[in-house]
């Protein structure tokens, strides 16, 4: 068959296009707009990364042995918690505290751990 | 999935690139603010030109896939950089074409250094374009061009005589694009009347 210019634009325009794979749509999908979030948001990976650059640094400082005044501050902090709770009145105020959580634990009902284990263990879906 | 996807009207058997909807510029812009239904709207209505236009480039139907799927994921991920005037077939087909020639050369190259011996004892396009019925003799015609000319006429079928898409796709000058549309057609024209061929 001879095709001149003309018949040569309606063959081509009637070609069909080659037929795609049959998942091809859904694998694009997937891959796209309906991908799983991830594990972590920006936000947590940010305030992740920026804990663990802090602990480095402070580990790397007390290595490095030019951490004395992070050395002393540390000591003053660990000597005021150990003040405290050699105390008898903050002993005393501590166990009226656990005294009461657990008397509200016990006689109304209410579940503060086991809700606070739901609220962690479910992850928003965006 | 939503009331977006609406089957579009066809030329022929070619899907026609206006459509019933939307137009491809609010789709983005929706896609933008965090529709998922829009950019599947639009995935809808040119996956199909995607893989065709890459499995004309690479004849291979897994890369074709690959390079289907890249595409997408690419302009999804720069849609904010998508202009607002331009044609979103263009952009797709560019990005797709790009990704073709990337693989294309890698090709080329890892065929040059560990793969000089290609068998392949079947017949070769020009062959199939004789032995075929229409349709299969203009694919295995499409087939038998030089790569420039098969791009041109590809790209021709996908968007028309729209001329200035076809140069921003290839990233070529108006005036190439013409001659190279022009001589492929008169080699294809060759090729399915059974004359013999010789690349100009």
């Amino acid at each position: 068959m001879m095709y001149d210019d003309d018949a040569l634009d309606r063959a081509l325009f009637a070609l069909p296009l080659e037929e795609p794979p049959a998942d091809l749509r859904a694998s694009i999908l997937t891959a796209t707009v309906y991908r799983p979030a991830p594990p972590f948001s920006v936000v947590e990976i940010s305030v992740i990364g920026t804990l663990a650059a802090v602990v480095l640094w402070l580990v790397g400082v007390i290595v490095m042995g030019g951490g004395t005044l992070f050395v002393h501050t540390a000591a003053a902090i660990g000597g005021a918690a150990e003040r405290s709770l050699t105390n008898n009145a903050t002993l005393a105020w501590l166990a009226a505290g656990s005294a009461a959580a657990l008397w509200l634990t016990f006689f109304t009902g209410s579940q503060p751990f086991a809700l606070a284990s739901q609220r962690f263990g479910r992850r928003p879906s965006r | 999935m939503s009331a977006l996807l609406q089957e579009a009207p066809t030329i022929g058997t070619v899907p026609a690139l206006t459509r019933v909807g939307p137009e491809d510029g609010e789709l983005v812009a929706l896609a933008i603010r965090g529709n998922p239904d829009a950019f599947a709207t639009l995935v809808e209505r040119y996956d199909r030109a995607v893989y065709h236009l890459a499995y004309r480039t690479l004849h291979d139907v897994e890369e074709a896939r690959d390079v289907a799927q890249e595409a997408f994921f690419k302009a999804y991920r720069s849609l904010r950089t998508f202009k607002p005037g331009a044609k979103f077939s263009t952009w797709i087909f560019a990005i797709t074409y790009h990704a073709c020639c990337d693989r294309l050369n890698r090709r080329k190259r890892y065929s040059s250094e560990e793969m000089p011996e290609r068998a392949d004892t079947g017949p070769g396009p020009e062959q199939q374009a004789i032995a075929l019925d229409e349709a299969q003799r203009l694919r295995a015609a499409i087939d038998a061009l030089p790569e420039k000319y098969r791009a041109v006429i590809t790209l021709y079928h996908l968007q028309g005589r729209q001329y200035e898409e076809i140069a921003q796709v290839l990233d070529l000058p108006m005036g190439t694009v013409k001659t190279h549309l022009f001589r492929a057609k008169e080699q294809l024209r060759r090729l399915l009347s059974g004359a013999e061929v010789t690349d100009s």
